[in-house]
């Protein structure tokens, strides 16, 4: 069975030091076939819960050009936090 | 054309999430103020209105299929929902994450329905529904302290005066016709009394659980995942336990129920109220934060005192405009928060 929608965006950004969102959303987007600007919001929007609730963290950010989610949209780079490391853990997700 | 700055942009995206935010916490509000009519309006139709009055145990046993038949609606609307959004496959993979993630909502279950819905249904029935609401407006406090200490959710002074005063204003709204309201012959009142701290206790605890279930996993499949187990635990655990060890006729009251028109119309209504109420209230933790999201969703106390007056046509008194007041300038208290101050809502190094 696939993982829900934010396990797997966290398990993706478990595999690297940090990951843009636009190829986070464009994996997620592959893995569970959809499409659309209403996903990519929907998991754009999980990507600022999880920054939010502490267990990713922005290290950089850059307006978009119009080539990823839409012209002066910002986009960012995420790396997992201790705490998410520790919360995946815990929840079995690493 | 003016160019825009990142920084312009970066202000923007954070001031759209907190808007967001409390655009969903006032939906809790308008939805949870609406329930009360439909939730205190089936006290008065068969087979509810048929229980003598000191009839306690009858009055419980009611409560309970009462609170099942409501649950079994709720997540029905709430299948609606999460089938418009395309959500239910992510609903079954979380669901089955057990042992792991959705135990946490089996517990804010446990905290929210048989505690707090059920706790809500008494207050209404055995006291009135301006009680039931007062006794809620203090759910907030519980939660925050609980989201605080177990997970070290931020609670900046803004948000903490702004949370004050909405309380300030629920009870200056709520407090003369609760005098009004308790009539101290009524045989009832304790477990009125009871219900409704068992409320203020249970959604305060279910808002913290939920929102530690959150961190990895969506508020629309949570909030559906909770409602699952709700209806499990009543219908497979507590109402034949009931049936098994009282002389009750669960079975006969849960047909007499299921069959009554007029009471179950009544429980739709509620059931759509609360299922939207608690998307929204799932919705703006995770935005906002449990304090917050909680404190805004206060603002329910309004609402049910609108319609409760628009539904039995008697206008509300002068102390409601000056609770109005107070909950407003609450509201627009925790609004005017930076925007910034949304973007990390725990202190770095939270490990609970």
């Amino acid at each position: 069975m696939k993982l829900h929608q934010k396990a797997y965006l966290l398990v993706e950004l478990s595999k690297k030091d940090s990951s843009w969102d636009y190829d986070l959303v464009a994996k997620a987007l592959e893995e569970y076939n959809v499409s659309g600007s209403r996903w990519v919001n929907t998991f754009r929007v999980a990507l600022d819960e999880l920054s939010a609730a502490g267990l990713a963290n922005s290290t950089d950010k850059k307006l978009d050009d119009g080539t990823h989610v839409g012209a002066d949209k910002v986009l960012f780079k995420y790396e997992l936090t201790e705490f998410g490391r520790t919360r995946m853990c815990e929840t079995g997700l690493l | 054309m003016t160019q825009i700055t990142l920084d312009n942009a970066l202000k923007n995206h954070y001031s759209r999430n907190q808007r967001w935010g409390f655009t969903w916490a006032i939906w809790v509000a308008v939805l949870w103020g609406a329930w009360y009519v439909p939730g205190t309006a089936l006290w008065f139709e068969k087979p509810f209105s048929d229980i003598a009055a000191d009839d306690q145990a009858m009055m419980l046993g009611a409560t309970a299929v009462m609170t099942w038949v409501h649950a079994i609606a709720v997540l029905f609307f709430l299948l609606l929902w999460n089938t418009m959004l395309g959500k239910v496959k992510d609903y079954g993979r979380t669901l089955f994450r057990f042992r792991k993630i959705s135990k946490w909502y089996a517990l804010a279950s446990l905290f929210g329905g048989p505690m707090a819905i059920f706790g809500s249904y008494m207050a209404m029935g055995f006291i009135g529904p301006v009680f039931a609401a007062i006794t809620s407006l203090f759910y907030p406090i519980v939660g925050a302290i609980i989201a605080r200490l177990w997970y070290k959710e931020k609670i900046s002074s803004r948000a903490a005066l702004g949370m004050v005063i909405i309380i300030m204003g629920g009870t200056v709204i709520y407090a003369p016709g609760l005098f009004g309201e308790v009539e101290s012959s009524n045989p009832n009142l304790w477990l009125g009394y009871l219900g409704g701290l068992m409320s203020a206790i249970g959604w305060g605890a279910e808002g913290a659980v939920a929102a530690r279930a959150m961190d990895v996993s969506d508020p629309d499949t949570g909030i559906q995942c909770r409602f699952t187990f709700e209806v499990l635990f009543w219908g497979v655990i507590i109402l034949p336990l009931i049936a098994l060890f009282t002389d009750l006729p669960i079975a006969d009251f849960i047909v007499a129920t299921v069959t009554e028109s007029s009471a179950m119309l009544w429980i739709v209504l509620a059931s759509a109220c609360h299922a939207y109420s608690y998307t929204a209230f799932y919705k703006s933790f995770s935005l906002i934060g449990v304090g917050r999201g909680q404190a805004i969703g206060n603002l329910y106390a309004i609402f049910a005192l609108a319609f409760i007056a628009a539904f039995t046509l008697q206008l509300p008194e002068w102390y409601f405009v000056v609770g109005l007041v107070f909950v407003v300038a609450g509201t627009f208290v925790m609004f005017t928060e930076p925007a910034e101050s949304v973007i990390q809502l725990r202190d770095q190094g939270a490990t609970a």
